[in-house]
């Protein structure tokens, strides 16, 4: 049995897949490949094969993470020669690593993100600079931020995920370019949030509504793991 | 299209499902248009899901593009979220391989696979700024063609078609359009071309004929020019082994209805079903060899790296020793552990040992058309199944370990009863008393009624539909029949949806504008319930003062001219009358009052 860990890069238009849908093309793009797949036990054995944290729909990244077991042993570097030409384009392996069977699974490691926020250059919206800035400072000195949230039985109710937003910042010197901001946000079984709530709930200009999600490229640049307290990028792990 | 790229970008964050606009799919064929002679938009007339599942337009897919002078890309219908922004937006249909708008392409070929999709067809058209009726197109407007089962009668539709291929297209189409180049080339005008095109079999241009109708009463067709055919022959492949067949296609993105490989068995169906229009027009009965099935199927594997391959045709369990074609099939994909699977199941226990070689792991349900509850009514219909079977069969599959299952049925068929309809409640019913007490688990039956609709081309086309007040009558019999029988999942279809189906299906060139119409009023999608209003169909007939029941209610005439008499589906006039004969004259005690 052997257990490769590796990164890969998504860009448009793949930001426009589901999570599901992300699952079928590795698989198919792993049965193509011919690499000796390992299978999960039971009725209906499944590859092993996993992704560290969803990817909403609409967002590219720069530094994802995925898992896969083989029946064989592989060479990380085979990996990513024998698979990459059976992904599209816009997918872009861009690390691998044996890991020990041992380490904890990538889902329970995950527990943060970090997001930039791109005005897109189709977008009718302008907003300044400083204004971005006094809403962002506005949405950091809540206490309390409820959203609305469906339970498992069906029923909603409203949770408070200011403590879930870590950080933001404006990323621009000034409005020459794209205005730009970035998110750390929490995510994994302790709670989180998505980026486009968040943008949801930010109001440049007080009395001219929220910002929408669909006017910013959205990247996730890094995925975090927690260790003595402090958020590492997962690409430290050794 | 650098112009349709940057609006597009704007667009798709905010529609449902963008991966259904994006088009470079795995196996997806980019072709340079200058580098081509001919330049074909294949168009499904219905959602990227539902017309990805279809397997003629990978077919044809492959038929065109396998050829380097030619190039065919796809587009479907936009959903009702993306026409509003595309048309906000100024925004074209646009093909997906290559974003260009569909204007910019040779021809537009149309799947006509369902009659309540026709709107969409006028949807498209109107999408990608081509006039919608063929006599006001011209010179630089492309070539509007249509093919499928609708094609048998496209009369309705075919003031907006400048072309249809009649029967099988995957080879007289590639020769269609090598013709079109040749004609082109010569300089001739569109009506000049679409003249000289009638010539080649299996293609039928409208604009070469003019319905004269007497009365309201349709007399026949006169010829508007002397070179169009009296009678236009469907094409059929002579052999499966000798046409290309789709090995590397398109794998979509998102998930779509048929989310699998497919190999087709054979085509057409040796059963003769007397409601059954597939039954007909693909005859005969042509296989794959199995040899050819086997290693067609390790190549689809092999480029698509689906999990499942179905062993599709109409009546799969009909495959000579099929039982020894599906363990081969096992061996020679055991190294990429593919399920395999089966869509059409006959109601016998040979077919149910099929189905326990299929599934080793959890059984669910097994699905069956038994289509009629009496052995009267299925001798009607020519289902030869007796009741004998269905018990021994269902028997089977429950001792197999089999824990429900999914029937289909119809109400409205010729010579039906109230006592047939109360048949299918009793039918059910002796199933869950036979087979639902035994083990721990009860047995259950998911049970889909759906309306007869009267097809061209079939014995039965010169049969009425059961009228709007009988269905209801009838569906009501099955709802209260239902109501106290636990574990059963009834439905039916809706009453306004099949009746549309058959003025179409039934329906000559008089109805154009009231497809138009109904359009104009916005009716879109209407084969989806949640988009269906009949309401709006209804203003149409009324606006129009149309007669629409004539078309589904009526009893057609042996000797009447039939709008679709001019197309020939390679089975004699005379069969039809010999089976709708045989039919009417099955007479068992339970028949009454006919």
């Amino acid at each position: 049995m052997m257990r490769i860990r590796f990164s890969f890069e998504r860009k448009m238009p793949l930001a426009y897949i589901s999570h599901l849908d992300m699952l079928r093309l590795f698989l198919r793009a792993l049965s193509r490949s011919r690499l000796p797949l390992a299978y999960s036990q039971g009725y209906n054995p499944h590859p092993r094969f996993t992704l560290a944290l969803p990817l909403p729909l609409g967002i590219t990244a720069g530094e994802e993470y995925g898992e896969v077991f083989f029946a064989d042993k592989i060479m990380p570097d085979q990996f990513i020669n024998v698979l990459q030409p059976q992904l599209p384009e816009a997918l872009v392996l861009t690390g691998s690593a044996a890991v020990d069977p041992e380490e904890p699974s990538l889902a329970s490691l995950v527990s943060a993100a970090s997001y930039c926020c791109t005005l897109k250059s189709s977008s009718s919206v302008t907003v300044k600079l400083e204004l971005l800035q006094a809403a962002l400072d506005r949405l950091m000195a809540k206490e309390e931020i409820l959203a609305l949230r469906k339970t498992k039985k069906n029923k909603t109710t409203y949770t408070n995920v200011r403590p879930y937003i870590i950080e933001v910042s404006v990323k621009n010197a000034d409005q020459s370019k794209l205005l730009e901001f970035s998110l750390l946000l929490q995510t994994g079984s302790q709670g989180g949030v998505s980026p486009g709530y968040v943008i949801g709930q930010l109001e440049p200009e007080p009395g001219a509504g929220n910002l929408h999600a669909y006017d910013w490229q959205i990247r996730r640049e890094r995925l975090y793991f927690k260790q003595n307290g402090s958020m590492q990028p997962l690409s430290e792990r050794r | 299209m650098p112009a349709i790229e940057s609006k597009l970008a704007s667009i798709l964050a905010r529609v449902q499902k963008p991966a259904r606009y994006l088009g470079n799919e795995w196996n997806s064929v980019h072709k340079d248009h200058s580098g081509v002679a001919v330049r074909m938009a294949l168009a499904f007339p219905d959602l990227y899901e539902i017309g990805m599942s279809n397997q003629g337009l990978k077919i044809l897919y492959e038929s065109v593009n396998s050829r380097p002078e030619m190039l065919m890309e796809r587009v479907f219908a936009a959903a009702t979220d993306m026409e509003e922004l595309m048309r906000q937006h100024g925004l074209p249909l646009f093909a997906l391989e290559s974003q260009r708008p569909l204007a910019d392409f040779d021809v537009i070929g149309f799947s006509l696979q369902y009659e309540l999709s026709y709107t969409n067809v006028l949807n498209m058209i109107d999408l990608s700024g081509i006039p919608l009726y063929s006599d006001q197109r011209n010179e630089q407007d492309p070539l509007v063609i249509g093919g499928g089962s609708c094609a048998y009668n496209p009369e309705p539709m075919s003031a907006f078609f400048d072309l249809f291929v009649l029967g099988e297209a995957e080879e007289v189409l590639p020769e269609m359009l090598a013709e079109l180049v040749r004609l082109k080339s010569e300089n001739l005008e569109r009506k000049e071309i679409l003249t000289r095109l009638s010539a080649l079999e299996g293609i039928y241009i409208p604009a070469l004929y003019q319905p004269v109708y007497d009365k309201g009463v349709l007399k026949g067709l006169k010829k508007l020019d002397s070179r169009a055919p009296v009678q236009i022959i469907k094409k059929a492949v002579a052999d499966l082994d000798r046409v290309s067949y789709p090995t590397a296609p398109v794998v979509p993105y998102i998930q779509t209805v048929h989310d699998r490989a497919v190999i087709e068995l054979f085509r057409g169906c040796g059963k003769g079903c007397r409601f059954c229009q597939a039954g007909f027009i693909f005859r005969p009965v042509r296989r794959r060899s199995r040899q050819n099935i086997i290693e067609t199927a390790k190549a689809l594997i092999a480029a698509t790296g689906y999990d499942e391959i179905s062993l599709s045709s109409l009546s799969s369990s009909d495959y000579p020793q099929i039982d020894t074609l599906i363990s081969d099939m096992k061996e020679a994909l055991s190294a990429s552990r593919v399920r395999c699977s089966l869509p059409s199941l006959r109601l016998d226990s040979y077919s149910v040992k099929l189905a326990d070689q299929l599934h080793q792991g959890r059984r669910s349900s097994l699905t069956f058309a038994p289509e009629a509850a009496t052995e009267r009514l299925r001798l009607v219909i020519n289902k030869n199944i007796s009741e004998e079977d269905i018990f021994t069969a269902l028997g089977d599959a429950v001792k197999a370990g089999w824990q429900g299952f999914k029937l289909y049925f119809m109400i409205g068929l010729p010579t039906e009863t109230d006592q047939d309809v109360e048949a299918i409640v009793t039918l059910c019913r002796d199933i869950r008393r036979n087979f639902g007490q035994k083990g721990k688990r009860s047995l259950n039956l998911s049970v889909s009624v759906a309306t007869f609709v009267p097809k061209a081309h079939t014995p039965f086309q010169w049969e009425p539909q059961l009228s709007r007040p009988e269905v209801l009558e009838r569906q009501q019999i099955l709802r209260s029949g239902f109501k106290t029988m636990p574990g059963v999942n009834f439905s039916w279809h809706d009453v306004e949806t099949s009746f549309l189906e058959a003025v179409f299906a039934r329906g000559d060139r008089q109805l154009a504008p009231l497809i138009e119409r109904a359009w104009r009023l916005g009716c879109r999608f209407d084969g989806w319930t949640e988009h269906f209003n009949f309401q709006l169909w209804r203003q149409a007939f009324q606006e129009l003062d149309l007669n629409a029941e004539s078309y589904a209610y009526r009893r057609f005439s042996y000797d009447e001219q039939l709008p679709w008499n001019h197309l020939h589906c390679g089975v004699n006039k005379e069969i039809f009358i010999r089976e709708h004969r045989q039919s009417l004259a099955v007479d068992l005690p339970q028949r009454s009052g006919q």
